[in-house]
C-alpha cells in the first residue's frame, strides 16, 4: 500500500516537473521571425478621435518599438525604405473604444475621470496575410493629462510585439 | 485759398498713409507665439518650450538648443483643438497635494484654457510624422490660417474646426456598442 502510495505521489510529481514547462517552451518557439516593423497611421474611422490623440498614440508607439530595440528597423506610414526590407511585419491599428475622461475629475476625486482607449492591432506580412490580431487598451486612471493614456498604450503594444515576435539579431 | 490747398493736402497724405498701413499689416506674418512642443518633432524634447512662427513656407519652432522647421507643402493635415491645463502646476501643484484638508484639490479647480495644433507631414523618405503644440488661446487659429496660406492642407476648414475638435478634458464617452 506504501510503495502504491510513494509510486503515485512520484509520479504525479514527475508529471507535474515535466509537463509544467511545456507551454513555456511552446511559446518561446511560436515566436514569429521579423527583423522589421512599418507602423501604419492610427485609424479611426468609426469612432471619432480628437487629432492629437491619433498623432500622440502613433508617435509614442513608434518611439517604444525604437526604444525596445526588438526590430531591427522601425519605419513610419508611407516610408519608401520599408519597401526593399526583408521580414517585414506592418502594423495596423484601428481604435474601438474612446472615453475622453477629465484630468481636472481624476485631480480632484481620484477615483473619477479615467481616460481609456481601446485599439484593435493587426500584424500582417507586407501581402496583407494576418499574423496576429489583438485588442490593446491604453488608461490613465489617477495622475497626469489625458494623452498619458497613448503612452499607456504604446508600452503595452510594444510588449505585444515583443512577445510575438523576434528579429535574428536580437534573440 | 492756401489753407484750402494745405487742409487738402494733409487729408489726402493721412488717407494713403492710412491705406499704405493697412496693406502693410494685410502681408505681414502673424507673430510668433510662444507654444510648447508636446511630442512628435524630430531631434526636440518631449514638453520643450520655444515660439512658433510661421514664415517663407516654413513652420519654425525654435527653442532653446535648436530650431525645427516643417515646409507648409509636406504639411498632409493641420487641425486645431481646445484642452485646459492647471493653473497652478508642476513642483507646485505636487507640493499642494500634500496640503491638509483637500487644498490641492481645491487648487486643480482652478484651469486656464489652451489651444492645441496638430500637424501631420511627411519627412524626407515619405515617412508620415506628426507633431502637437500647445498655445495660448486664440493662436492656434491665425497659425493655421497662414499654414493653409503657404501650402498645407487641412481635413477640417476654420468654420468646421470648433464643432470637429472637442476638447480632450470634457467628459465624453464614444464607446462603440
Amino acid at each position: 500500500m506504501r510503495r502504491v502510495l510513494i509510486a503515485a505521489v512520484g509520479l504525479f510529481l514527475s508529471a507535474f516537473l515535466f509537463a509544467a514547462p511545456l507551454p513555456a517552451q511552446e511559446k518561446r518557439t511560436a515566436k514569429i521571425k521579423a527583423s522589421a516593423i512599418q507602423v501604419e497611421m492610427i485609424q479611426s474611422d468609426e469612432i471619432k478621435l480628437p487629432a492629437e490623440f491619433q498623432v500622440a498614440l502613433y508617435e509614442n508607439l513608434l518611439r517604444q518599438l525604437e526604444k525596445q530595440r526588438g526590430f531591427q528597423h522601425v519605419y513610419r506610414d508611407g516610408d519608401r525604405g520599408a519597401a526593399s526590407a526583408t521580414d517585414l511585419v506592418v502594423l495596423h491599428s484601428t481604435v474601438r473604444g474612446f472615453k475622453a475622461g477629465s484630468e481636472r475629475a481624476r485631480q480632484v476625486t481620484t477615483i473619477a475621470g479615467a481616460t481609456s482607449v481601446t485599439i484593435h492591432c493587426q500584424f500582417t506580412s507586407p501581402d496583407g496575410t494576418s499574423l496576429l490580431e489583438s485588442d490593446v487598451n491604453g488608461k490613465v486612471r489617477f495622475f497626469g493629462g489625458n494623452l498619458k493614456a497613448t503612452y499607456d498604450f504604446a508600452k503595452k503594444a510594444t510588449h505585444l510585439a515583443h512577445e510575438n515576435f523576434t528579429s535574428p539579431g536580437h534573440e | 485759398m492756401t489753407r484750402r490747398g494745405t487742409k487738402i493736402l494733409s487729408a489726402v497724405a493721412v488717407a494713403f498713409t492710412g491705406f499704405v498701413v493697412s496693406s502693410a499689416n494685410a502681408q505681414q506674418s502673424p507673430q510668433p507665439v510662444k507654444a510648447v512642443q508636446i511630442i512628435g518633432l524630430a531631434s526636440v524634447k518631449d514638453n520643450a518650450k520655444g515660439v512658433l512662427s510661421v514664415g517663407n513656407g516654413q513652420l519654425h519652432f525654435v527653442h532653446s538648443k535648436s530650431n525645427s522647421d516643417v515646409s507648409a507643402l509636406s504639411i498632409q493635415d493641420v487641425v486645431t483643438g481646445a484642452d485646459s491645463q492647471r493653473a497652478v502646476g508642476k513642483t507646485i501643484g505636487m507640493l499642494s497635494m500634500a496640503a491638509p484638508y483637500g487644498g490641492g484639490r481645491f487648487l486643480s479647480l482652478f484651469r486656464t484654457k489652451i489651444d492645441t495644433l496638430t500637424i501631420q507631414y511627411r519627412d524626407a523618405d515619405g515617412g508620415l510624422r506628426g507633431a502637437i503644440f500647445s498655445m495660448p488661446v486664440g493662436a492656434a487659429e491665425v497659425i493655421k490660417k497662414e499654414l493653409v496660406a503657404q501650402g498645407a492642407h487641412t481635413s477640417a476648414p476654420a468654420e468646421q474646426n470648433a464643432v470637429s475638435s472637442p476638447s480632450t478634458n470634457s467628459p465624453d464617452k464614444r464607446e462603440k456598442q
